[in-house]
């Protein structure tokens, strides 16, 4: 529930909330376990059963622990909201999640950064997902106009036995700014993991995102993928790595930077690593401007050039 | 009206349209008839003006402006489409915003499930993605769907049931009625017979040349006779008679 002393900030942090796309009104709701942050205020929160929640307040941000009991299905999404509405500054938020044996958890993760001028975040979230448990982790950010935003996040991820991992990181309705995404996934007998990101960059923004599949135990799976429009005078540098270290561990990387404009500098680097000669790994990578037949196609319908590629674009960031 | 005037198209030193003249009038629907690598697809694209297609000499005239210097979009803008034989995948892109390019073109929900139950879809496959979760028939039903939307002057269907079982024959033909009762030039590439019955008058290319014209069933007798067992694929035969 939100903390009275904070209701205007909530407000705030609400309607830019809304604008990246989540409904403020669950964080009223109380079958809903949520957390929202300002600055390093923690101005709302709850929980539901089986799921515990601690916060603490940081000089300078945030740190989180969510733990589910074993064999929970939590029905709604778990709402994470980080915001931060000054032009200047620093925010840090360490997030420690635990979904214990069997559980089921789908979190929704929205930051927003609306004035940053110059601001940075820094994010940590270190998570286990326990044997057969399943856990959706979806990260949706809006940054300034300003491109005065850098954010850090890092996503160290440890899945147990039969466990089944999804990480989406969307950045595509507002400037980037810059931004360092490392996505880190240690996988352990028959366990899956789909760790994806998906970029628009404008202007002069500039970007690395680093994505890592340990494929350590036996049968374990996993995809790496990263999409990227980078239009004006951005700068793109995407490595996406698995590391095939078990029997029958399968792994595939892929990369695709769509480019739109002369100054555009992207690059992509596959690193694939076998210990296990029963191990499969592959990758794709493709660098270019956007598709021409599917381009060709929509203006012989008529949408003109601009048309056509905002709405290929919109498509492969959905 | 659309006329095509001694079109040449040249590749890698084969010429591919071979100053290829044909019209076509409002409300009738044309079947250019011909073998595989005769020029079919090839000219379809010339009409359309794709990018890699531009290379042509010749002339092409739509109600008496040429076009020539035309991109694709202002050539839609003209009112000519094309059906794509093989239809472009779209990564995260719904059938409704396809059908209605993202929301530029205002269709009521009912319209675009009337639309897609002519192409026998249901009105679930508006929220299905147009990736490869559709099978190529799915994609080609709707890509006719999407030309029925459109309603534009000059369609160049390029083999319209590629992909699309036996048994949807029958569709396809409600589809040129369709397109045929708005007044539209429908020109069917295909090298299928049953397809060119469908047609109102008939063209046979061979070669990238048109080698007779006339009705759909001499047209297609014509096939039968010589093209399904020509011995010299993409070499016109000569012989007196043939060419109408």
């Amino acid at each position: 529930m939100i903390e009275s002393s904070y209701e205007r900030e909530f407000r705030a942090i609400a309607n830019e909330y809304e604008r990246s796309g989540g409904n403020a009104s669950d964080f009223l709701r109380k079958d809903i376990v949520s957390i929202i942050v300002s600055g390093n205020k923690i101005i709302g929160r709850n929980t539901v059963e089986g799921v515990h929640l601690k916060a603490r307040e940081l000089d300078n941000g945030v740190e989180v622990w969510l733990d589910i009991d074993a064999g929970i299905v939590i029905e709604n999404p778990i709402h994470l909201c980080t915001g931060y509405l000054k032009p200047e500054g620093e925010q840090v938020v360490l997030i420690h999640n635990n979904i214990g044996e069997g559980s089921k958890a789908k979190f929704i993760s929205h930051c927003v950064f609306p004035s940053g001028k110059s601001f940075t975040h820094s994010m940590i979230a270190d998570t286990k997902v326990g044997k057969n448990a399943e856990m959706v982790y979806e990260d949706t950010h809006m940054h300034s106009k300003d491109g005065g935003v850098t954010v850090k996040a890092t996503y160290n991820t440890k899945v147990e036995e039969a466990g089944r991992f999804q990480n989406l990181f969307y950045l595509t309705k507002t400037r980037v700014g810059k931004l360092y995404v490392k996505m880190n996934v240690e996988l352990e007998k028959n366990a899956s993991a789909h760790i994806e990101s998906k970029v628009y960059e404008r202007e002069d923004d500039y970007l690395e995102i680093d994505e890592e599949l340990h494929l350590n135990g036996e049968g374990s799976s996993g995809i790496a993928k990263t999409t990227v429009f980078a239009t004006d005078s951005s700068k793109a540098k995407i490595i996406n790595k698995a590391y095939g270290n078990a029997p029958y561990s399968r792994g595939h990387i892929e990369c695709n930077e769509i480019i739109k404009g002369n100054s555009v500098e992207v690059g992509t680097v596959p690193e694939l690593y076998v210990k296990d000669e029963k191990a499969e790994l592959t990758h794709e990578a493709s660098i270019g401007r956007v598709n021409i037949k599917q381009m060709e196609t929509l203006m012989s319908k008529g949408l003109n050039e601009e048309e056509a590629t905002d709405l290929i674009i919109k498509g492969m960031l959905r | 009206m659309l006329e095509i005037k001694d079109v040449k198209l040249v590749r890698d030193n084969r010429v591919i349209l071979n100053n290829l003249t044909a019209s076509f009038d409002r409300g009738q629907v044309y079947a250019v008839l011909g073998n595989n690598g005769v020029g079919k697809s090839t000219l379809s694209y010339v009409l359309m003006g794709l990018e890699s297609h531009k290379d042509y000499t010749g002339q092409l005239l739509l109600n008496g402006d040429p076009i020539d210097a035309l991109s694709v979009f202002e050539r839609a803008v003209k009112g000519i489409t094309l059906g794509w034989q093989e239809p472009a995948r779209f990564t995260g892109l719904t059938v409704k915003e396809y059908l209605t390019l993202g929301g530029k073109r205002k269709i009521p929900k009912e319209e675009l499930a009337e639309i897609l139950s002519i192409v026998g879809l249901n009105e679930d496959y508006l929220q299905r993605f147009v990736d490869d979760t559709l099978s190529g028939g799915e994609r080609k039903r709707i890509e006719l769907a999407s030309i029925m939307i459109i309603n534009p002057e000059v369609i160049v269907l390029d083999e319209p049931d590629s992909g699309i079982d036996i048994m949807s024959m029958e569709m396809i033909e409600t589809v040129l009625h369709r397109l045929k009762g708005k007044g539209s030039i429908v020109i069917i590439i295909t090298h299928r017979e049953e397809i060119a019955v469908m047609a109102d008058e008939a063209y046979l290319l061979c070669a990238g040349r048109m080698l007779a014209s006339g009705k759909p069933e001499e047209i297609v007798e014509f096939y039968r006779k010589l093209c399904d067992k020509c011995q010299h694929i993409n070499e016109p035969v000569s012989k007196g008679g043939l060419q109408k």
